[in-house]
């Protein structure tokens, strides 16, 4: 018995041991899968991105560029409307000046066919200190200046040039100067997503100018590539970017590079720019700036994911916990007795045959013990006064033989207790003190002037002395009982071969 | 029950950290405490009291600076007020001084902003009060402030490329052999010293015969005096290297006690301000070199006047007022006129 049902909590615990290591293997696939998972959405997301901001860099950059070529037109325009006007001299055309539309331009003013400049003081410095009247005769039909520091308005400015006849064939050039901060107004791109940055970029010298970026006041500060771009660039991005800037220098009018600064993925598009000889619209973006509803969804559906397979992990151990405790109760029920809580009589006899079969010490002592006139105390104190009487009859039991015997309801009112040692002397003793303790025992609703008094009858068989053999053991106990009832009950007795 | 609870929970946490993002600590270093206002010269009643703030109290370059404001105060018949940062870097020092400024009942404000995209919200705020505000040296990225006195740094990057170019050919370099030059520059932040490097490469991108070409390893030195030696070491370790370009002070000081330490006459050095070891190296026999020279005397000293006469009512046409360069070489160190300009530089007439 004490083998089976060790046997039985081994098996408990190689259930449970199984179920551990199933809910570890749970885990350690859920985990990488979920890692995994992870790890994909990333690389999609920074794909999509990528592919994304690359778009949305070129658009801008296409954006920007047409803004400019709205300024061209703007100064072609005005140019061909001079050129209507059949002007006879320039001082004509000057004092007209304030009569013309304006739009967006801080300045306007001509140059005549033998480089005089029609403009402010100031103006006409400008055009020496930058030498303004070759970029004037560059003009086919329109040239634009590199970026420059404007005296009028302290900014940063670019002056567009388109040329215009007058005086029959003669030729003139008018000029508009436009803040740089115009090119951003007319693209618009006040909405550009945060962290975009725009410059205008010469290929040869590297130098750059910002036009739009998140800092407002940081537009058109000045920067060289060498040192904005190229230093900053992760190592492992730096040929990327050198390719980019040679596409650039072969004269090709946009690509794009993909690259990383301090973990950040940058998209950078280049866009050339029409009658602005060597210079291009740069656009950058952060990736991340495009996906930032993306990484929002995902994580909702990561949490979401993890929330279900926690869900299952949990139902799956308290399921696994409740199961456990389902089984421990059958397992419970089919060895015990359910009143008294000793071993039933299927388990007893399979412990007590187990015990005696082992041969390694089979010296024992079984006890056959009835509780006298139990009958009696069912009838006229109730079952309820019997099942009492039993609990507290196998309590005493339990109290004096516990630790070193086995016990069992085995009948109604009948236990059998097998008790480890052949010692005689010992259980005498024991049986003693049980036989007080079982007088003690009060029924239920047992009136007070009723003196009935529980008691027992025991007989005792030993082994190896009497026999070996349980079924025959069990016998001799069974005898001497037979021979204690005999003698009027309430006493114990051990078999003796020769009274029967 | 309990600890699988909890494993769950750190497991959310974890995870919901994952998707916050990290964010830098914005955070400026600590710099020595920007001095309160002091009187540069006479204080009286009655007269218009003028601030002027200056981006380093103890540079050479802006003690030419605070002496044309003295200047301007004695000429003018202004009372004038004097402070500054103790390193160029200290932003929000200056943006204190400026409040400090305001709150004092400044007539009129002359500053040069360290930090052309920081300080530009507060110059805005002092101009939209109605404080006639007059910027030297440096340029804010907006369009509310007064008038503007400073060298137009991208022009005088374009005449240090020319003078660069003619330079190297002096000193005997074919145009059709191939040669290096290399350029060492201070605070990479430093609108100034970005104009300068754009107007050189510009000009050299444009002007300098196709061999000769410009080491892409620009070096900066943030403006620390030990970093500029180191960079000006590694300029000149290149080999081929014929050509230097220091795009402000500390970084042409560095290149060219370094020069004179190597011995390197090859090499031809042109620079920004007028420093003690830059006047050594342009004198050193078979040495080449020349440097920019600004005028910061006539800035303050104009910007002083401009204030005072925007207080009375006058408008100006520009913002933007160039008070250009002086190239300064061996070739004409001893001319008179720039003998003049360098000695009023010195503060010694």
């Amino acid at each position: 018995m004490i083998k089976m049902i060790k046997k039985k909590n081994n098996e408990n615990e190689i259930n449970g041991g199984s179920f551990l290591k199933v809910m570890s293997i749970f885990l350690v696939i859920c985990s990488v899968g979920f890692v995994g998972m992870i790890l994909s959405v990333n690389a999609l997301m920074r794909e999509h991105d990528k592919e994304l901001t690359s778009q949305i860099c070129g658009l801008v950059a296409e954006k920007m560029n047409s803004s400019i070529r709205y300024m061209t037109v703007s100064v072609q325009d005005m140019a061909g409307f001079i050129s209507a006007r059949q002007y006879e001299d320039l001082d004509q055309l000057y004092s007209d000046m304030d009569e013309m539309p304006s739009g967006g331009f801080i300045s306007m003013g001509f140059v005549d066919s033998y480089g005089t400049v029609y403009g402010s003081d100031d103006e006409q410095n400008e055009f020496r200190k930058w030498s303004f009247l070759l970029t004037a005769k560059k003009a086919a039909p329109v040239s634009i200046t590199f970026p420059y520091r404007s005296s009028l308005s302290g900014q940063p400015v670019i002056t567009m040039f388109s040329r215009f006849t007058y005086g029959g064939t003669r030729r003139g050039w008018l000029y508009m100067t436009y803040p740089l901060q115009e090119i951003q107004n007319l693209a618009q791109m006040k909405n550009a997503s945060d962290g975009t940055e725009i410059w205008l970029m010469n290929a040869k010298s590297d130098n750059t100018i910002q036009c739009a970026g998140k800092n407002q006041f940081a537009i058109g500060s000045w920067a060289n590539a060498l040192v904005s771009f190229k230093k900053s660039i992760d190592e492992e991005y730096q040929d990327d970017y050198l390719e980019w800037k040679a596409s650039m220098n072969s004269g090709n009018e946009m690509d794009s590079v993909n690259y990383t600064i301090d973990d950040t993925q940058y998209t950078q598009v280049f866009s050339q720019i029409d009658y602005m000889d060597g210079w291009y619209v740069v656009v950058r973006s952060p990736s991340s700036a495009m996906s930032s509803t993306m990484g929002q969804f995902r994580t909702i559906v990561l949490l979401f994911t993890w929330f279900i397979l926690s869900a299952t992990l949990i139902m799956s151990i308290v399921t696994h916990r409740r199961d456990v405790a389902d089984r421990k109760i059958l397992e419970n029920l089919s060895i015990h007795d359910p009143i008294t809580q000793v071993m039933n009589r299927r388990a007893f006899d399979l412990a007590a045959e187990n015990y005696l079969n082992k041969g390694i010490k089979s010296d024992c002592s079984l006890l056959f013990i009835d509780v006298d006139f139990f009958k009696q105390v069912n009838d006229q104190y109730g079952h309820d006064s019997g099942d009492k009487v039993l609990v507290e009859f196998a309590a005493a039991i339990k109290e004096f033989f516990g630790e070193d015997s086995i016990i069992s309801r085995y009948g109604g009112d009948e236990f059998l207790v097998m008790v480890k040692h052949g010692d005689r002397h010992k259980v005498d003793e024991q049986l003693d003190k049980l036989r007080q303790r079982v007088h003690a025992i009060e029924p239920l609703n047992r009136p007070e002037d009723d003196t009935f008094r529980i008691s027992f009858s025991c007989g005792g068989a030993s082994s190896p002395s009497d026999s070996r053999n349980f079924d025959e053991l069990k016998t001799c106990a069974d005898r001497a009982l037979y021979l204690v009832k005999k003698k009027g009950r309430d006493g114990y007795k051990w078999y003796d071969p020769d009274e029967v | 029950m309990k600890k699988y609870l909890a494993l769950l929970i750190c497991v959310v946490m974890t995870f919901c950290l994952c998707g916050c993002e990290k964010k830098e600590e914005n955070t400026q270093k600590k710099y020595k405490p920007v001095p309160p206002f002091e009187a540069l010269g006479e204080i009286e009643e009655g007269r218009k009291n003028i601030y002027v703030i200056v981006k380093d109290l103890e540079s050479s370059y802006w003690r030419v600076v605070m002496n044309g404001a003295f200047a301007g105060g004695r000429d003018h018949d202004c009372n004038v007020y004097l402070s500054g940062c103790y390193t160029e870097a200290d932003w929000k020092g200056m943006e204190k001084l400026l409040d400090e400024a305001m709150k004092a009942g400044a007539d009129g404000i002359v500053v040069s902003p360290n930090n052309s995209v920081a300080l530009s919200d507060k110059i805005s705020e002092i101009h939209e009060n109605g404080i006639p505000i007059v910027l030297i040296d440096t340029i804010a990225n907006t369009d509310k402030y007064d008038v503007c006195y400073m060298t137009d740094n991208l022009n005088a990057g374009q005449k240090a490329a020319a003078e660069m170019i003619t330079q190297l050919k002096n000193n005997g370099n074919d145009t059709d052999e191939p040669l290096k030059i290399g350029i060492e520059i201070g605070a990479v932040a430093s609108q100034t010293v970005n104009e300068r490097l754009a107007g050189f490469l510009q000009y050299w991108s444009n002007k300098a015969p196709d061999k000769w070409e410009v080491i892409s390893d620009i070096k900066y030195n943030n403006g620390n005096n030990e970093d500029s030696l180191t960079c000006a070491e590694e300029l000149l370790d290149y080999e081929d290297i014929k050509g230097v370009y220091g795009t402000d002070n500390v970084s042409t000081v560095g290149l060219a006690k370094t020069i004179l330490a190597d011995k390197r006459q090859d090499v031809v050095m042109i620079g920004f301000d007028f420093s003690s070891e830059m006047e050594t190296l342009i004198r050193s026999e078979g040495y080449v070199a020349s440097t920019m020279v600004q005028r910061q005397f006539e800035m303050s000293y104009i910007g002083i006047e401009t204030v005072l006469e925007i207080i009375d009512g006058k408008e100006f046409s520009v913002k933007f007022v160039d008070t250009d360069i002086t190239v300064v070489s061996k070739n004409n160190i001893e001319d008179e006129r720039v003998r003049t300009l360098l000695d009023k530089d010195r503060g010694i007439s």
